[in-house]
């Protein structure tokens, strides 16, 4: 019974998010999204510690299927973490997916030919051209190089060419430069976004694994994305009695 | 003759040029959207001091002139200002208001900066890097002029550029909403604009007292206001006119102008990483001490 209620509502509401496509040809993602849920911690289930939100996990099944010697070396970012994770850490861009659920608000600005999406973290910057063509051939980029597709009402964005320097979140789980992630965003009603994204990387992983969670609309009056300039902070802090020579 | 007749082509082609209609957008606003490259922005002040940064071979601090085998920069990094061509309409560029380039600097804000800046090279602290070199948000003037597209999209109650210079983006809302709190300071600054006929005006406050104006003005104030206006000429033409009201370092707001240029339709905006791979404030100033 109640399963069968919340299908209803289900259907309900992908019937709204349908109509609304249909009246404007493609539903419009446009506005300011944000993950609410601890996944830049640990996307996998854990519980709470000093500074550690707990959470549940947003892994289907819970499990990333890694190779042992990179379950070993997952093991070894956890323990160095607070010094080697490349975004919280280092400042550095946080790839993708990570961009999508750390702490921090992005804007998708969606017109026909080109979706970008600009995230408040180290303004980091994706443009996601929908006009069918081929991955770039330049190689090695931290956001990895995006290309989106409709498949329905569902945006697809395959993203590629990545470099091996970016981690998943603060607990270490990491990839190669074989990463493959295709990301899936679906309307689930005018304020929410049905995110996931499917990651493949057979240097890494035994088989490919998907996330997902809900993005929220940021409804705020006014709201927009400020600055979190993590490099130039991080930089006041480390070099403010520079030199050192 | 001959020079009435070009006189009168001249004459003509201005009149092409103020009867553009561009066209529209769903939501009606002149669209300019496409990536451009900028030029002519930032320019000389009349008895500028110094540049204290060359970045020139004969710097023995430049990149260029480094003998630890990073080299200088590839060369394609200065190839991306190709565009289409603009026929033989002058474009203004540059400081225009005052016309002798002459700003109306307070003498003890002017002796200042030129203070600050012979401590830029080599820097004494963190305080005179110049922020390019700290891969920070360049603010409206230090995206670079030639080199690094900027595309425009349009979409309801928003113009965005996306900058192809350090993956920056500017958001413009045109939904009339005011400026955000006195203490939000920001690098690229707070802006709002609206539209007047095919000229895009683009108020901004709430600037940081960081960004440059140029290698030779290394910092304007946080009580810099900017009004700046984006005219849609011709098909592959916007003009750029920045007034600069700091009432901290100037007696009365000055005028720069230039021009986005429609680059060719192959132009693509790749990933600009710049702190990722940086290694400037150690080399400058050695390591820190470990975390």
């Amino acid at each position: 019974m109640t399963h069968a209620i919340r299908l209803a509502a289900l259907a309900a509401l992908f019937w709204a998010g349908a109509t609304r496509a249909a009246a404007q040809g493609k539903p419009d993602f446009s506005g300011i999204w944000q993950a609410l849920n601890t996944a830049a911690w640990d996307l996998q289930d854990h519980a709470g510690a000093l500074g550690l939100p707990p959470g549940q996990g947003v892994v289907d099944g819970n499990e990333i299927p890694y190779q042992p010697w990179a379950l070993a070396r997952k093991q070894e970012n956890f323990a160095k973490r607070r010094a080697a994770d490349p975004a919280e850490a280092n400042c550095f861009l946080p790839g993708v997916p990570r961009a999508t659920y750390m702490p921090y608000p992005f804007e998708i600005v969606q017109t026909p030919k080109l979706i970008a999406i600009t995230y408040e973290f180290a303004h980091a910057l994706r443009e996601i051209p929908m006009d069918g063509s081929a991955h770039s051939d330049l190689t090695d980029t931290w956001m990895g190089d995006s290309r989106g597709r409709w498949d329905g009402t569902t945006l697809v964005v395959d993203v590629t060419n990545f470099n091996d320097q970016t981690w998943f979140d603060q607990a270490g789980n990491f990839h190669s430069d074989a990463l493959h992630v295709t990301e899936r965003y679906t309307l689930a009603d005018r304020d929410h976004i049905s995110y996931e994204a499917t990651i493949e990387d057979p240097k890494v992983f035994t088989r490919p694994w998907k996330i997902s969670m809900p993005l929220y609309r940021r409804v705020e009056k006014n709201g927009k994305l400020l600055e979190y300039e993590c490099v130039f902070y991080l930089q006041e802090e480390r070099f403010k009695k520079a030199p050192f020579k | 003759m001959r020079s009435s007749l070009i006189l009168g082509l001249v004459i003509a082609a201005a009149a092409v040029a103020q009867t553009y209609t561009p066209p529209r957008t769903a939501d009606g606003q002149p669209d300019m959207q496409g990536m451009y490259s900028r030029n002519g922005v930032v320019g000389l002040e009349a008895n500028p001091p110094e540049n204290p940064i060359d970045p020139s071979d004969k710097n023995p601090l430049s990149v260029s002139a480094r003998g630890d085998g990073l080299g200088p920069y590839p060369k394609i990094f200065q190839e991306g200002g190709s565009r289409i061509r603009q026929g033989r309409q002058q474009r203004r560029t540059g400081i225009v208001d005052p016309p002798d380039k002459k700003l109306p600097w307070r003498p003890e804000e002017d002796a200042k900066r030129r203070d600050f800046l012979l401590h830029m090279n080599p820097p004494a602290d963190l305080r005179h890097v110049e922020l390019n070199a700290r891969c920070a948000l360049p603010g409206l003037f230090q995206g670079e002029d030639g080199n690094n597209p900027y595309q425009f999209l349009q979409r309801a109650g928003e113009v965005v550029i996306l900058y192809d210079y350090n993956h920056t983006t500017r958001v413009i809302h045109l939904d009339g909403r005011p400026h955000v709190g006195k203490n939000i300071r920001l690098f690229m600054g707070d802006s709002v604009g609206h539209w007047e006929g095919n000229t895009l005006t683009v108020d901004t406050t709430n600037f940081n007292g960081r960004v440059a104006y140029s290698r030779e003005i290394p910092y304007l104030s946080d009580r810099l206001h900017t009004i700046e206006r984006f005219t849609i000429v011709d098909a592959n033409t916007v003009d750029y006119e920045v007034t600069i009201d700091d009432p901290v370092l100037f007696t009365k707001p000055w005028k720069v102008a230039g021009y986005f240029a429609r680059s060719p339709k192959e132009t693509q905006s790749l990933e600009f990483a710049c702190a990722e791979g940086s290694q400037t404030l150690v080399n400058i100033f050695g390591k820190p001490p470990e975390r």
